[in-house]
């Protein structure tokens, strides 16, 4: 089956592009030799940095998105909308609702106007999990923020100064730092005994199609053989 | 939804139920061969040897790598480097590596400035899925993971790199941890422990299919809370030497300027990452925007040996519908949980869980033998069964598991609960890189690298999990020898450069490109100095003669 690619225009800040239905916005403004116009990173939905607005000349929704995963559509306005880090915030051993307001002193200033929410490219239950934030319940809030990828758009909306992008790393990396992981205890972390250099040793000797062979063995008997 | 696959899916429903229980096919050492021999990019003759530099007329390189290895510097002819910034320690990229030695410099006392093409954390450390292996179980050994690795390698690691790698691996999930790194928990706290192609054992650590976002993530946040100095939008396009084969900073192209910026360091560490965006052979890349292999060009011109830059990791699953995806990743972890690979006539051809390569051979034989699946799109691919796994670990497992393919997917009306995936190699990784000792040490003095851009580690195949923790692992290790080794401070020369030149007269085809190339050429972006007017700069020539396709199919050039 053999389709040729239909053509669609579209505006990036004001300027047409001619774009193959289908492409993203930024493969469409590389071959327009436009890649500078937009902000790029990773091209693969993980970095965060190509974050547009959207608007359609019919009054169809538009809203924010990641240009680099956004597939272009006939009469689509596109505007980057680069959002700026903010210095980072150190995470507590302690993690509560005390010290998150420590640290971010805007989480109560919510409205619940959900325009975070609505922002997100990534789905998060942003303004939800702010709430959650307020009330403590941290689990929930590490979950919500596990696909977050830091764009930064929750916070470029917000307009009462929530950070709630930055405020679910900091759960996140204070609940990590302070969680126990009991597989890390002292005995995984130490080997010990006359096994390991006589193993090491089986790996390392002889030339090297010896040493595959030695290698394969130990992978396939979990130990050193003969 | 792939309604002009209808037939193909039928019978992937069909023997859905049947091929649940089927163990799978098993292949010899000498068909896997035979599969990397016949259908393996890497064994296809698309390479050569270059005539400049310390591999001159001994190794081959993938052709486009070759070319930009014989390619002239970006730095203006006459340009004399005055010193914009004197620092102690100069990082130069912005992933996991890079950030791993700035924490680790950031209790030293030296002053550390970490320059990046892109921003800090724009890097192919946030698109790794899968996870990041560490021998934890008591079934489970670092020399296991040793042997694992080694033969998963083809034996062409280099032992002693590879031992460093696995005996440390423990430690490094402490540290990620302490850190504040969520790696998944089973209900008793341990860790969720999943294979991957080549493991003989459950090792692989993960956040859902999210591991390398979260390790990025939390190392940026932790190395933004450390003095040292992020420039951003800073490429390296040329390293700076003593005049005696020892490097003492680097030239970088601050591209919101458009000036050279010249950097006095005592020590370098080069962690510019991988060359997915050379797109060798047409292929599709699963990398960034910035991963076009500038580290390997500026150490190999100042004499660093490369090893194994023959040899590229092609995912096997790469997505190839809808359009939008192409190239991009399907974490090797939904193979590990049951998702089965299928021709267009629903048949299982290979164990997917055999090393990366082989399986993209077996995927390229498929589709070259014309049991493929046809796109809309102009391409081919196999099926990736993914409703396969609901049917094994229960409805809503992929959702729990793996959010992001499931998010990925579904803003183009594609439920994988519900829908197969069609799937083609991409490419991944760059297996080889510059030659480095066990502290991350490169052939020169003053010059340190750390993670893809060396190569050695992972011989001429990389397992999964191993990346995310070679960069832990080598970055932090690469700082510690910088701590006890660091150089006094020398003069900051172009002397090396000039070497290079004198050796590119005596070529008689010298590349019309400059190195490094920075941007993917189909981006069209380009490297420009402030003042030149736009469009007659470097970086021109071959795109005349190049059509690219955006993104690139990889049967452009093989089949009609």
């Amino acid at each position: 089956m053999k389709l040729e690619p239909e053509t669609v225009e579209i505006s990036v800040t004001g300027k047409p592009v001619q774009a193959k239905a289908g492409e993203t916005i930024i493969h469409a403004l590389w071959t327009a030799g436009m890649g500078d116009a937009i902000k790029t990173g990773c091209v693969g939905g993980g970095c965060g940095a190509c974050t547009v607005t959207i608007r359609f000349k019919d009054g169809k929704p538009g809203g924010t998105d990641l240009a680099c995963l956004r597939p272009v559509e006939e009469g689509m306005e596109v505007f980057p909308c680069p959002v700026e880090s903010i210095p980072a915030v150190a995470p507590s051993l302690e993690p509560d609702v005390a010290s998150l307001q420590a640290a971010f002193p805007t989480l109560n200033r919510c409205t619940k106007c959900g325009s975070c929410t609505t922002a997100c490219p990534m789905t998060i239950p942003v303004m939800d999990s702010v709430l959650r934030m307020q009330e403590g319940r941290f689990d929930e809030v590490s979950d919500d923020f596990t696909t977050c990828i830091h764009c930064g758009l929750c916070r470029f909306v917000c307009e009462d100064k929530v950070k709630p992008h930055n405020m679910g790393l900091w759960v996140r990396r204070s609940q990590g730092l302070s969680r126990d992981n009991p597989s890390l205890d002292q005995s995984s972390l130490t080997e010990s005994g006359d096994e390991l250099e006589k193993e090491w040793s089986y790996l390392f000797t002889g030339d090297p199609k010896e040493r595959l062979r030695r290698a394969k063995y130990f992978r396939e008997h979990g130990r050193a053989g003969a | 939804m792939m309604d002009w696959a209808q037939d193909s899916l039928e019978k992937v429903a069909l023997s859905r139920q049947a091929r649940a229980e089927q163990p799978p096919p098993k292949l010899t050492d000498e068909e896997s061969e035979a599969l990397l021999n016949e259908f393996h990019p890497d064994y296809l003759g698309m390479e050569r040897t270059v005539n400049v530099g310390p591999n001159a007329g001994t190794q081959k390189f993938p052709l486009e790598l070759a070319e930009l290895l014989e390619s002239d510097s970006p730095v203006p002819q006459g340009f004399e480097p005055a010193i914009d910034i004197t620092t102690d320690v100069l990082i130069l990229g912005g992933g996991g590596a890079g950030a791993a030695a700035a924490l680790t410099l950031a209790e030293s006392g030296l002053n550390v400035h970490l320059a990046t093409k892109l921003r800090l954390g724009d890097a192919n450390t946030v698109m790794a899925e899968g996870g990041i292996q560490a021998a934890l179980t008591d079934q489970d050994s670092t020399r296991r993971h040793f042997a694992d690795s080694y033969v998963g390698g083809h034996g062409n690691n280099d032992p002693e790199l590879l031992r460093v790698l696995c005996e440390y691996g423990p430690e490094s999930i402490l540290w990620l941890s302490r850190l504040g790194c969520l790696f998944d928990q089973n209900e008793d706290g341990t860790f969720r422990l999943r294979r991957g192609g080549g493991t003989s054992v459950p090792r692989v650590l993960a956040c859902r299919d999210y591991t390398g976002l979260e390790i990025m993530r939390v190392l940026k946040d932790a190395v933004l809370l450390t003095p040292t100095k992020i420039l951003e939008n800073h490429s390296a396009v040329e390293l700076l030497d003593d005049g005696e084969g020892q490097i003492t900073g680097a030239v970088l192209w601050d591209r919101a300027s458009g000036k050279l910026v010249s950097v006095s360091a005592r020590a370098v560490i080069l962690a510019t990452g991988g060359s997915g965006q050379l797109r060798l052979q047409g292929f599709p890349t699963s990398n960034h925007l910035g991963a076009t292999g500038d580290g390997l060009i500026l150490a190999y011109r100042q004499g660093c040996q490369l090893i194994h830059t023959d040899s590229y990791q092609y995912h096997p699953s790469g997505s190839c519908y809808p359009e939008a995806l192409a190239g991009q990743l399907v974490t090797e972890s939904i193979r590990a949980i049951g998702a089965q690979v299928l021709n267009v006539h629903g048949e299982r051809f290979i164990d997917e869980m055999i090393t990366r390569d082989v399986l993209a051979g077996a995927i390229i034989k498929e589709v070259a033998q014309n049991r493929g699946v046809p796109t809309p799109t102009h391409r081919a691919g196999v099926w990736l069964d993914t409703p396969l796994i609901e049917l094994i670990n229960g409805e809503g497992t992929l959702r729990r598991q793996f959010p992001g393919i499931i998010h990925r997917f579904e803003r183009y009306g594609i439920d994988p609960a519900k829908h197969p995936l069609l799937v083609y190699p991409t490419l991944h990784y760059q297996n080889g890189g510059i030659r480095i000792d066990a502290f991350g040490q490169t052939d020169l003095q003053g010059l340190w690298a750390a993670g893809e851009v060396t190569g050695g580690l992972h011989g001429t195949n990389r397992l999964m999990g191993n990346s995310l923790l070679d960069i832990t692992v080598f970055g932090r290790r690469a700082a510690e020898s910088v701590m006890e080794k660091i150089p006094e401070r020398q003069e900051a020369t172009l002397v090396g450069l000039k070497k290079f030149r004198e050796g590119l007269h005596e070529i008689q085809h010298p590349s019309p490109r400059t190195a490094p190339l920075l941007f993917p050429v189909a981006s069209k972006m380009k490297f420009q100095l402030s003042g030149e007017a736009s469009g007659e700069s470097t970086n021109e020539a071959s795109e005349e003669k190049t059509q690219f396709r955006e993104p690139p199919d990889p049967f452009g050039r093989r089949m009609g």
